[in-house]
């Protein structure tokens, strides 16, 4: 029972962060129909950000906000190089041109940087852990779970109260109505891409800190189990998007405390495969967003 | 059918071996120096076409996006390093292999084919789980399937030392890791195998299909094409072409490990496949030359030492050229260099005799006695009443039309009858067979057909291929009726003139035309218009009424019509429904209705 209330926690730690990449890549397939592979060159250009700001002398309490606003700038030109132009293009060359964006990316990083890992110190507190009676719980999940709330709840206010997220919230409804209803796809679609990238900010300091390490595939991970909890979730839904995230990290820490010894490699193999099969029995994903096409 | 040989074979055919011998000609002159370096690019150059032609075969004709192609392709090529390295070699790579695995002593013919064998058989599973979750061009699901493949093989190919040797130093065939196929005759015949079949499968009727479904999923499924089998076989096609020329690969390295058939390969291939254009064969072997030269000089420029140019020519500029040509086509010409080009056009435009327009030969009438009936249909969108006990009927040789104000729920009742929207009750009948509950393909076989408001043509494809594919799943499936000949619907639509041109670069009324001589294509009893004049001047809305009906004569079937414009709905009209706030507030000839005051209430707003 104590076990199980700690896998519950430590899922919740996790999928708390994929919750918050997820909602990133729903909230801009809400607005554009894409599907954001690049998602994850967010974290990567912070992983790069903190550590060089490591290695001139900051801390943490510098490099978490100075992360948001790297991650924010850096949506907003990827906005402005790759996505704008394909605006309303057929899915196929949507999804490619996410692709290109996350390959050439990672090349430049290859290109100026290194192709190699670089590293730099996590805080000492994430390890530490608190006893309550029987159950010792990670100080790192607290925080994060703690952050993802705040950040949730943020944006939230920010959907639910703003001229701004009742323009997103309508847009990711009915594009087309939207826009003919006077909503400026332009502004719509630019705060998309600021909000996936506070989003994907919070979620980059949480992710940096375990990790502590960067390289030009850090992002890879991320984007994948954003794109993954997004998934889940029927990607058009942003309480979906919270949900597919908070179910993914459950998941995970269930099969690796379950997997016996020597298979705990397989354990994304088997996400990814569970994922495939949730499609096949159900391709609408968890949360049913119901899109009528219109003839 | 009428059957054009010249076109759908013979051209194709001598395209193809024309493709090939360009592109031997080209790499044997290439490397005519007798450079090993320039052999060994050349030769990876050829079996790289192989692998960019099987992704070909199923994201060019389907359009679903593949990512997991080349996990087939790490499947095949560890199954074959298995199968083919001697035992004597395997004990000491692998010496606890399963399965007795380590025992076996093949041939490299003999494992190629157990190879193909084994990945078909995956293929067809994924295709099953493709199929399930409703795969179709761009769509997600596929995606992420096809990367779960990719991820999975990944993972076991890294994790099952036993069987592959793990990822540090994989499996090879001789203690270098040298190339151990000797000459080049297995690449030659396996390469101008993949260009003959890619091509030819383009010309089939499965290849036909999808390319439909490819172009408008929805539109096709209205005219009666379900796209699952069809998808299935290029899947097959596709992976077995991938096998061969991933097996290739591997014993060309002669060694094999994860990394070989991962993220690098598919980004490589995948390149490859859109910046010629994906939908051509032609473009797909344009794409894997342009791509395999561009990486070679980049890799060499990158070695460079140019004063000023430091900041260029550095590591990575491959993966830089290659990323950003993956973008750059994205973002300006998605459809690649030679879009859906292909040599064998223009080779048939110069063999082929002059045309002349088919005479609009009559088809004797059969005296069809069918009926459509859509009784007491409601739907609700949310807390929204669309239709509210609706229906209508319609007999053979018979115009019926749906007038009503915007949003009186005439699309949606529409939509009920052709399958695309579910009702929440009522019943939809052809003589007498009920269509509720039908899939839309299914209805469109049961004999309707329609049209759309804002076209839904095959876009990529010509005049003539929209029409055509449509007519080969009414050859198949509408075999009851006499149906006219393709040349003749076209000419009939007034699109002689255009016939091979694309659909997209029709003019507005060409395509209105197009998609009502699409739906004839069909061999409905009912051709179901949604506001066939819509968008046209008074005179060609005129002109559409004789269109409609001498369309409607060719093939023997009635007609209901959705339309805005009065001159048009009295002109053609036998008989009218009027639809106001998803109910029926009249019916009656077009003189009646007129003067019906309800109408008039409905359409003016005077209360009444």
């Amino acid at each position: 029972m104590i076990e199980l209330i700690q896998q519950i926690i430590d899922g919740l730690g996790r999928g708390g962060i994929y919750a918050l990449l997820a909602l990133g890549i729903a909230v801009i397939f809400g607005v554009m129909h894409l599907i954001n592979f690049a998602h994850g060159e967010l974290i990567t250009v912070s992983a790069y950000t903190s550590y060089w700001l490591f290695a001139s002398g900051f801390n943490w309490w510098f490099i978490a906000p100075t992360v948001i606003v790297v991650a924010v700038l850096t949506a907003v030109i990827i906005e402005f190089v790759a996505f704008r132009w394909v605006r309303g293009a057929p899915d196929f060359t949507m999804l490619m041109t996410s692709f290109g964006v996350h390959f050439l990316v990672q090349a430049l990083f290859v290109m100026y940087v290194s192709a190699n890992f670089r590293q730099f110190p996590r805080p000492g507190w994430i390890f530490d852990t608190w006893r309550i009676g029987d159950l010792s719980l990670e100080v790192f999940d607290l925080a994060v779970i703690a952050a993802t709330l705040v950040t949730l709840l943020g944006t939230y206010w920010l959907l639910q109260r703003t001229m701004f997220g009742v323009s997103l919230r309508a847009a990711a409804e009915d594009f087309d109505t939207a826009r003919l209803m006077g909503i400026r796809s332009n502004r719509v679609i630019r705060g998309a891409f600021v909000l996936s990238g506070v989003l994907a900010g919070v979620a980059a300091i949480f992710w940096l800190m375990r990790s502590g390490q960067a390289g030009p595939t850090a992002g890879l991970n991320p984007m994948l189990k954003g794109v993954l909890a997004a998934l889940i979730g029927g990607l058009g839904s942003l309480s979906g998007a919270v949900l597919g995230g908070i179910t993914l990290g459950l998941v995970e820490v269930l099969l690796i405390s379950r997997l016996p010894g020597g298979t705990a490699g397989l354990t994304d193999g088997i996400v990814f495969l569970l994922i495939a099969l949730l499609f096949v029995f159900r391709p609408q994903g968890l949360i049913t967003v119901r899109r009528v096409e219109r003839v | 059918m009428q059957t054009d040989p010249l076109r759908r074979a013979i051209a194709p055919t001598l395209g193809s071996v024309s493709l090939f011998l360009l592109l031997l000609g080209g790499s044997l002159l290439y490397s005519a120096n007798g450079e090993a370096s320039s052999n060994s690019l050349v030769t990876q150059m050829l079996i790289n076409a192989v692998v960019v032609l099987g992704l070909q075969i199923y994201i060019g004709n389907t359009g679903v996006l593949s990512f997991g192609h080349i996990g087939f392709g790490a499947i095949a090529g560890y199954t074959f390093a298995i199968c083919a390295i001697s035992p004597e070699r395997k004990l000491r790579q692998i010496p606890n292999a399963p399965f007795g695995l380590a025992e076996i002593d093949l041939t490299p013919l003999q494992s190629g084919m157990v190879a193909l064998t084994l990945t078909i058989i995956v293929a067809f599973v994924i295709g099953l789980a493709l199929s399930r979750s409703g795969a179709r061009s761009g769509a997600v699901a596929a995606v992420v399937i096809t990367l779960a493949l990719l991820f999975v093989v990944h993972e076991v190919a890294r994790n099952w030392i036993d069987l592959t040797r793990g990822g540090k130093t994989g499996l090879s065939f001789s203690p270098l890791g040298n190339a151990t196929l000797q000459g080049k005759l297995p690449i030659y015949l396996i390469l101008a195998g993949a260009i003959a079949l890619a091509r030819l499968f383009k010309e089939t009727r499965a290849g036909r299909l999808a390319q439909a479904a490819r172009e408008d999923d929805l539109a096709a499924r209205v005219m009666g094409i379900d796209p699952a089998v069809q998808q299935m076989i290029a899947l097959l096609l596709s992976v077995a072409v991938v096998s061969a020329g991933s097996a290739l690969r591997v014993f060309e390295l002669g060694s094999i490990n994860p990394r070989l058939f991962f993220f690098d390969y598919t980004l490589l291939t995948l390149t490859m496949l859109i910046v010629g254009g994906r939908n051509s064969v032609a473009g797909t072997l344009v794409g894997v030359v342009i791509i395999t030269a561009g990486s070679e000089l980049t890799r060499n420029l990158s070695g460079m030492d140019v004063s000023g140019m430091n900041w260029l020519l550095r590591d990575g500029l491959t993966d830089i050229f290659l990323g950003g040509a993956m973008l750059g086509f994205m973002i300006l010409r998605p459809a690649g260099l030679l879009g859906n080009w292909e040599l064998d056009h223009w080779l048939y435009q110069r063999l082929r005799r002059a045309e002349s327009p088919p005479a609009p030969t009559p088809i004797p009438a059969t005296a069809s006695r069918s009926v459509l009936q859509a009784a007491k249909v409601t739907v609700h969108f949310g807390g929204y009443q669309a239709l509210d006990n609706a229906g209508l009927e319609a007999t053979a040789g018979e115009v019926v039309g749906l007038i009503g104000p915007n949003g009186a729920g005439k699309t949606t009742l529409l939509n009920v009858i052709t399958g695309l929207v579910k009702s929440d009750s009522g019943r939809v009948e052809l003589n007498g067979a009920v269509l509720t509950g039908l899939s839309p393909y299914g209805i469109a076989r049961s004999g309707l057909a329609r049209t759309f408001q804002n076209f839904r043509l095959f876009s990529a494809l010509s005049v003539r291929e929209n029409i055509g594919v449509v007519h080969l799943m009414a050859t198949r499936f509408r075999q009851n009726r006499t149906l006219p000949p393709v040349d003749t619907l076209v000419a009939q639509a007034g699109l002689w003139e255009h016939r091979d041109r694309r659909a997209s670069e029709l003019d507005y009324g060409s395509a209105r035309r197009l998609e009502l001589a699409r739906a004839a294509a069909a061999g409905p009893d009912f051709l179901l218009l949604d506001e066939p004049t819509s968008g046209m001047s008074d005179h060609e809305s005129i002109n559409m009424i004789d269109r409609v009906r001498s369309m409607a004569e060719l093939i023997g079937a009635g007609v209901v019509v959705i339309d805005h414009d009065l001159n048009f709905i009295t002109g053609i009209c036998d008989r009218v429904y009027v639809l106001d706030q998803g109910r029926i507030i009249a019916v009656g000839t077009p003189a009646e209705i007129s003067v019906n005051p309800a109408v008039q209430a409905a359409y003016l707003g005077t209360a009444g």
